[in-house]
């Protein structure tokens, strides 16, 4: 074995990390210079800078594999795990990075975060399976591949904190359940073995939830692992739609758009209000749809403004319904989604194929 | 004392979690404590797979199952334990099925299952190739569910003995700062492997040996100690784990010819031959000469995209971030790195160590299933089964007994010591202690061993726990203080290599993981089919003898 103890080039980086004391309540940045490993990550840094620098620097870490979900912090003001960043490109490069701690959770010390707020939301959204039963059949449920594949993506996610990091509809509302719980709920909604599927959305259509995510993406585009948060929040809605728990606002206003254009071809705007608020809290805003409607801003409500091509707008919503697209099974969304698609409709195309041989 | 328990379960990996899970069940007050969250556990790194006899990819007994596993154990497993782990591996995968274990599945829709090392079937249950990671939720997801306690980052630090039975520990509050006795009936040591000790490890930085180390103290036993696994897929260069799954799939291992080498080692069954062969195997072809750049290489381009997107998803990921290396269009550099200690606490086959009160399970423990050698698949299983019935056990002793008693001076005795650390400022950071345990570990204490190295690694170990004894503690702050507890880890790890190296040296013959090829190249049955036990006897490490269990199958020669 004796390779393991082989000397590596090494790379100078630079650093600045964001401390924070709170014994002191000191907060400062400090910028750190390293000889580290050509193939170091921040994580490698972080811990050479601790060792021979400041061994009062803290941040958690474990399994330096992108598993365990320990190390989220931000880099340049972007969430990241950092056992995943390399640190020679950014080196060579001349950059010195901002290291900080995750955003939308209170700061303990440095890159230590407080995560119990993270984890009620996660225990708030009921995280186990209900399987309807109580006593455990002798062997397995049967369950087909395709339909494990449907919650393969929030299976991936290690909690790690990076989307609850980034996320906007949570720094403006803290009690906002947030993509990580979300997902886990889908986790659970999308499992064929789970019998709370209406309860379990009645609860996220409530406030603060589903509904409150402004669909800005971060989530997809930070998380470490492709869990793709907000298609899973995504999904949680249409299978909410389908199901008629429709409640809250934003269901009313998702549900309107859908049926608008699909009997007409357009969003008619003038019943958006309507049919979002209901009626009397509308006709509070009766001056301010007059006003839009003199200047033009929208077209008037009779006689119902239909598409030319209305048609193909209705034989999409048929289609749909036909191919069993209805819920989150029609949600395609987000870039990781995107890849994706050829590879599902090939798997669709061999019908069952798809599962493990 | 600041709390009380039936049943206090160290550490909350899947060994961990499952005990607290069925002691609760049991009617037992259960808490948890570990160092850092439950999800972070270092079982949620296991890829490949866990190992029952579902019969499910093709016919299997639990019989064949335990034939395999002591063939695989060199014979030095405990066949009683084995055919318990064995038996009762299908239900408890089924259980883990309906708490909702998201498992990859047959055309049938059944728990799909793949070939691994040493297994005369396909008999490894998968998630793809995250099936740790599922686990630890999903057993995460049942700890919820039952609303158990858990004090997170909590590091352990001691156990209590009082009156001749184990009777709680003593804890650093990560977050806050301050140490906390917890009482208990029973405690259940479920603090995984020690990994740490060696530069190139699959280990996380959590994997110090902690529960180890802390019954040692108490002059608890320790089994087959030298008995480290090293896995032959890790990534250089810090060892970062490539799952047996790989080659479960069909990969190919190549050395810098492009031959597939293990043909010279192990004819018949390749690259699926056990971990101890194969890292042997790689280690000669890099030593001489036949490695790349002091690896060889795991070639599954022939799998075919679909396949690695489909059940190897996660090995590409790790791949392209650690090595810069697409799995689909290249082979991937691997290496023997550090894995699994098949050596832990001596317990009976309900998790019971010599103390009274004080259970082990999981890797922390040796009961032992995996004597000289783990079959890929059996350590997830073992965490399951031994966890279940450990949390069974301790349950039960609990609800039977009804005192906890934690003398003041336990507390006031851990004050002082801790003290009298935090308050040195003149001496050696352990970081430099740290590296050089690991990298001499690496060098000395590897997948070869020689008499004169192991000698020298035993007095390198001594040296530095001399200078461990003048070791400071920068931080001097109660917030989040791990430079507090990654000093109190390296003095764990020191006393464990110290245990390792004299059952090393004790042992004159190759053995499984145990490999001694300069001296003495044959297993020897006459003197060598038993257990080292190692006690802490007046500072310092003391080697006995245990017969191995035999049922039914008389060890034969073993080759793949």
């Amino acid at each position: 074995m004796r390779r393991a103890s082989a000397r590596f080039a090494l790379v100078d980086v630079a650093l600045k990390i964001w401390r924070y004391d709170p014994e002191s309540g000191e907060r400062e940045l400090r910028e750190y210079e390293v000889d580290a490993p050509e193939w170091a990550c921040l994580l490698d840094v972080l811990d050479l800078i601790k060792d021979k620098h400041d061994g009062s620097l803290a941040y958690r870490k474990s399994c330096r594999m992108m598993i365990c979900g320990s190390c989220g912090m931000r880099m340049d003001g972007r969430a990241v795990l950092a056992c995943k960043e390399r640190m020679k490109p950014i080196a060579d490069a001349g950059h010195v990075p901002v290291i900080s701690a995750m955003g939308n959770l209170p700061v303990l010390k440095d890159l230590v975060v407080d995560m119990a707020p993270f984890w009620n939301k996660i225990r708030a959204v009921k995280p186990w399976l209900d399987p309807g039963y109580d006593e455990v059949a002798e062997k397995e449920r049967i369950v087909s591949q395709q339909q494990v594949n449907v919650i393969n993506k929030e299976s991936l996610c290690i909690m790690c904190g990076c989307c609850v990091s980034e996320c906007n509809s949570m720094e403006s509302d803290p009690e906002f359940l947030g993509p990580a719980a979300l997902a886990k709920g889908f986790r659970f909604v999308g499992d064929v073995r789970d019998h709370g599927e209406v309860a379990r959305l009645n609860e996220l259509n409530q406030d603060h939830g589903i509904w409150d995510c402004t669909r800005c993406y971060f989530c997809n585009e930070r998380c470490p692992k492709g869990v793709d948060p907000r298609d899973a929040i995504a999904k949680l809605g249409a299978e909410s739609i389908k199901l008629n728990i429709d409640h809250d606002m934003g269901a009313k206003h998702a549900k309107w758009f859908v049926k608008s254009a699909e009997t007409t071809g357009w969003l008619r705007e003038t019943e958006l209000v309507p049919k979002t608020q209901g009626i009397v809290s509308s006709l509070k805003e009766i001056g301010f749809a007059l006003n839009l409607a003199k200047r033009g801003k929208v077209p008037p409500p009779f006689p119902p403004h239909v598409a030319k091509d209305v048609k193909e707008a209705r034989a999409l919503h048929d289609l749909v319904r036909t191919q069993g697209r209805e819920g989150a099974a029609g949600i395609v969304q987000g870039e990781h989604a995107l890849a994706q698609i050829e590879h599902v409709l090939e798997a669709d195309e061999r019908g069952g194929e798809h599962g493990g041989d | 004392m600041e709390a009380k328990h039936d049943v206090l379960v160290i550490g909350a990996g899947c060994a961990g979690m499952r005990a607290a899970i069925e002691a609760h069940d049991a009617g037992a007050d259960v808490a948890l404590v570990s160092k850092i969250h439950p999800t972070r556990s270092h079982s949620g790194a296991a890829e490949g797979g866990i190992n029952a006899a579902l019969g499910n990819a093709s016919e299997d007994s639990p019989e064949e199952h335990a034939f395999d596993t002591v063939k695989g154990s060199d014979y030095l497993g405990d066949q009683d334990a084995i055919e318990i782990l064995c038996d009762e591996a299908p239900d408890d995968v089924y259980q883990l099925e309906h708490w909702g274990a998201v498992f990859s599945r047959t055309e049938e829709g059944r728990i799909a299952q793949r070939p691994f090392g040493a297994a005369g079937e396909p008999r490894t249950a998968y998630a793809a190739d995250i099936t740790g990671h599922v686990l630890v939720h999903v057993l995460y997801e049942q700890v919820l569910k039952r609303d158990l306690t858990v004090y997170e980052e909590f590091f352990v630090w001691k156990l209590v003995e009082h009156e001749g039975r184990c009777q709680g520990v003593i804890a650093w509050n990560l977050l806050d700062g301050g140490l906390i006795t917890i009482g208990a009936k029973t405690v259940i040591l479920a603090t995984g492997g020690a990994g740490r000790l060696y530069t190139g490890t699959t280990n996380a930085y959590a994997c110090t040996g902690d529960g180890m180390a802390q019954a040692l103290e108490l002059g608890i036993a320790l089994k087959d100690m030298e008995m480290m696994q090293f896995h032959p897929t890790t990534l250089a260069p810090t060892g970062v784990l490539i799952t047996e799954g790989c080659r479960g799939e069909g990969a190919y291992l190549l050395n810098s010819e492009g031959e597939r080498f293990l043909k010279r080692y192990a004819p018949n069954a390749m690259e699926l031959a056990s971990r101890d062969v194969i890292s042997r195997a790689e280690q000669v072809e890099i030593d001489e000469g036949r490695g790349v750049d002091g690896n060889v290489l795991l070639d599954m381009r022939h799998l075919g995209a679909e396949k690695i997107l489909e059940r190897l998803h996660g090995t590409r990921e790790l791949s392209m971030v650690f090595a810069g290396v697409d799995p689909i269009h290249e082979p991937i550099p691997v290496r023997p790195g550090a894995h699994y200690h098949m050596g832990g606490v001596d317990t009976d086959t309900w998790g019971r160590t010599t103390l009274e009160g004080l259970y082990a399970a999981g890797e922390c423990a040796c009961v032992s299933v995996h004597g000289a050698n783990r079959l890929g698949g059996n350590a997830l299983m073992e965490t399951i089964t031994y966890g279940k019935r450990a949390g069974a056990h301790a349950a039960e002793w609990a609800l039977t007994n009804t005192t906890v008693e934690v003398p003041e001076s336990a507390a006031t005795d851990a004050e002082r010591e801790l003290g009298e650390l935090l308050d040195r400022r003149e001496g050696e950071r352990p970081w430099s202690i740290r590296n050089e345990l690991a990298e001499t570990m690496h060098e000395n204490f590897g997948v070869f061993r020689r008499e004169d190295q192991m000698r020298r690694q035993g007095e390198i170990v001594d040296e530095l726990r001399d200078r461990y004894e003048s070791v400071v503690v920068e931080d001097k702050g109660r917030v989040f203080n791990n430079d507090l507890t990654q000093a109190l880890e390296l003095g764990f790890l020191l006393d464990l290599a110290s245990c390792m190296v004299v059952a090393g040296i004790e042992r004159k013959e190759s053995r499984g993981a145990h490999a001694r090829p300069y001296d003495f190249p044959d297993r020897d049955d006459e003197n060598y089919l038993r257990h080292t036990i190692v006690r802490w006897v007046e500072g310092a490490p003391k080697v006995e003898w245990k017969p191995v269990k035999m049922t039914k199958w008389q060890p034969m020669e073993r080759k793949y």
